[in-house]
């Protein structure tokens, strides 16, 4: 790779993130300024990027939707996407659609510390009974 | 679904994109240009196979911006304007604490393995601000690594009345969610949430290096939604 060829790279991420100021608020945001063929796109808004210039572990990365702001999770991606993140198969979910069975529920985020979190219940009278002081003792 | 067929025998449209393509057909093309874009989706975007082609019409117009979450969790409405203050001061003193958390290095089993690996060049907690400290009133995390017994338990309550406020506790595993493994023997306390008050419980045994960073994130995100200085103001 020569000098010539990394001040084009640096040309490509300054293009694709949207310019100077575009680069700045990607940086701000993600910590990282990258340039990839977009692969594809999943129905929450998350936009799937892969580029073989990086070493394996990095060259497949996900862009969080502008919806979700700073608050993006790694569970916001969709388990058919998380196969192709994570290198478990090489086709992206665009090329070869899983089967669809009727069983299989919609993806949801991590819910915990929002208002819909999960909050488990016991439906098993306790074991312990607490001892309830007598009143007017004294 | 007759789009969804014609997409699929292009070739180039995949499920997901389509029901992307469907879903966001209401909210942003206006119905003029809805009619027109219904007749050329079937050759029109194909030749220039991109995702977001379709529904923008091929920059004839520009797709309205998605809408921006704040960065901030406290929106309003605010009943003065000193409330309003305290909340962005509130913003920034979460901003300082959770970009900068230093877990207390509490490794009792082989969970710590995987709190070290956490630390190493892979994971790489330093990224997130995430610095071990070997004392415990310089710390402001505690990470309870591997299972507690019952001859730890005093020293690890000490170790946390040592920490100053605020600090969080990371119950990382089986065995300190809630025993675990060694849940009935009797020398081990079941689960450290009987000695600390946790805030983040990771499951595993023993969780990834992964999924302990995925619990500091988790952390981290509870720490952008404390209102100390608004609690303060309020009283």
């Amino acid at each position: 790779m020569s000098l010539f060829q990394k001040i084009g790279n640096i040309g490509k991420i300054f293009r694709q993130n949207g310019g100077l100021v575009g680069s700045y608020l990607k940086l701000f945001r993600t910590d990282d300024l990258k340039w990839g063929t977009l692969v594809g796109e999943d129905k929450y808004g998350n936009k799937y990027f892969q580029n073989d210039y990086y070493f394996m572990g990095r060259n497949r990365w996900v862009e969080y939707p502008l919806s979700v702001g700073h608050d993006y999770d790694a569970s916001q991606v969709p388990p058919e996407w998380h196969r192709w993140l994570q290198y478990i198969a090489d086709e992206p979910p665009s090329q070869l659609p899983l089967p669809k069975r009727k069983w299989m529920a919609d993806h949801t985020e991590n819910l915990s510390g929002t208002e819909r979190c999960y909050v488990p219940y016991s439906t098993t009278r306790p074991k312990v009974e607490a001892w309830v002081p007598p009143k007017n003792n004294l | 679904m007759a789009t969804n067929t014609v997409l699929r025998l292009s070739g180039t449209f995949s499920q997901p994109l389509s029901c992307l393509f469907r879903h966001q057909w209401k909210v942003t093309v206006v119905p003029v240009q809805r009619t027109f874009s219904k007749k050329t989706n079937g050759t029109g975007p194909q030749k220039t196979s991109s995702a977001l082609v379709p529904y923008r019409n091929q920059s004839t117009d520009v797709a309205p911006a998605p809408e921006k979450k704040p960065y901030s969790p406290f929106q309003g409405p605010f009943s003065s304007k000193a409330e309003y203050a305290l909340t962005r001061l509130d913003d920034l003193l979460n901003w300082g604490r959770k970009s900068s958390m230093w877990p207390m290095t509490f490794g009792l089993a082989c969970c710590a393995v995987e709190m070290m690996h956490f630390a190493g060049p892979r994971y790489d907690m330093d990224r997130f601000g995430v610095v071990f400290r070997a004392s415990p009133r310089q710390s402001d995390v505690l990470i309870v690594a591997g299972t507690l017994t019952n001859k730890m338990a005093p020293a690890l309550r000490k170790i946390y009345d040592q920490m100053p406020e605020p600090r969080w506790v990371i119950s990382m595993g089986s065995c300190a969610n809630g025993g675990g493994y060694y849940h009935y023997s009797y020398a081990v306390v079941r689960g450290c949430d009987r000695v600390v008050p946790v805030d983040i419980y990771v499951p595993g045994c023993p969780p990834t290096a992964e999924a302990l960073l995925y619990g500091v994130l988790q952390l981290q995100k509870k720490v952008k939604r404390m209102n100390t200085l608004q609690m303060w103001y309020r009283k």
